[in-house]
């Protein structure tokens, strides 16, 4: 039976984290190779399913990374909280640090070069966009629903309420 | 300096972006998971990713422990299956690994 590439993650890439954790001699079986990367997907939609079962008890339509995390921590994978914490915390600094490219027309226009007299060169204005507005960005705009839309920007970067307990 | 999109050139070209693992694919495996999975933040394809490698590691060293038992050096689909037959939190993959479930094995009420 020819499996489906695309419901599975590249074995490479498993491969790769595998070898992580793996003794230099240690050699595994393409067959085992597969039967991770099946365990992979079934543990994406068992926790997809449980954490879209906390929206819906919640109201809402949008599974957020608390909603994740949560449905982990509740299904016996507690131990995954904190590293995933630190992680998406650290990404979202990152992204704060540089936000990706704007692309809608409504968006404001990029901040402009200040040329300050007595300065070598250009010395670039404060950023027009806010982390507010960072979950307004198109890319983003594009699975958010309810609260985080045309609210014009709510808490920094992680929306209101309780919905990002883990990464306050 | 331009900054890529979380997905930009995952869904042009499949390739993956800064993380391990393709967050489009893992956005289109959290998709099928269920009918009435629709919204799906930008960032929960993202902690998957970092949950997703989490996991690998976390299945791989105990079937790995199984192969050691074994006295080989090859892990097999073996002993994947008896990680996930020895672990509770795994109990959710047990039908995957088990090709012909056992008739006379107790159904758990």
């Amino acid at each position: 039976m020819k499996r489906d590439p695309d419901q599975y993650m590249p074995i490479a890439t498993l491969t790769r984290i595998m070898r992580r954790v793996l003794p230099d001699h240690a050699k595994v079986a393409d067959d085992a190779k597969e039967t991770i990367q099946e365990c992979v997907s079934e543990f994406i939609s068992f926790i997809t399913n449980e954490a879209n079962e906390r929206c819906h008890r919640e109201y809402r339509r949008t599974v957020t990374p608390n909603d994740v995390v949560s449905a982990m921590e509740g299904l016996g994978f507690g131990s995954y909280v904190e590293p995933l914490t630190v992680f998406i915390n650290k990404h979202r600094a990152q992204q704060d640090c540089c936000p990706p490219p704007r692309q809608a027309t409504h968006q404001p226009p990029p901040p402009q070069m200040a040329r300050l007299p007595g300065v070598d060169g250009y010395v670039p204005s404060p950023p027009a966009v806010d982390v507010a507005n960072y979950l307004e960005m198109p890319q983003m705009r594009d699975y958010f629903v309810g609260p985080y839309r045309g609210s014009g920007g709510g808490g920094g970067g992680g929306g209101g309420g309780d919905q990002f307990d883990h990464f306050k | 300096m331009r900054q890529p999109g979380a997905y930009s050139n995952l869904l042009s070209g499949g390739k993956t972006g800064p993380h391990s693992l393709p967050l489009a694919r893992i956005k289109k495996i959290m998709k099928k998971s269920g009918e009435d999975v629709k919204m799906i933040s930008g960032e929960a394809p993202i902690v998957f990713s970092k949950a997703c490698e989490l996991f690998i590691e976390e299945l791989t060293k105990r079937a790995w422990a199984m192969t050691l038992q074994r006295k080989t050096r090859t892990m097999h689909k073996e002993d994947v299956a008896a990680a996930v037959m020895e672990t509770d939190i795994f109990d959710f993959l047990v039908g995957l690994v088990s090709h012909t479930p056992n008739p006379s094995a107790p159904l758990e009420s």
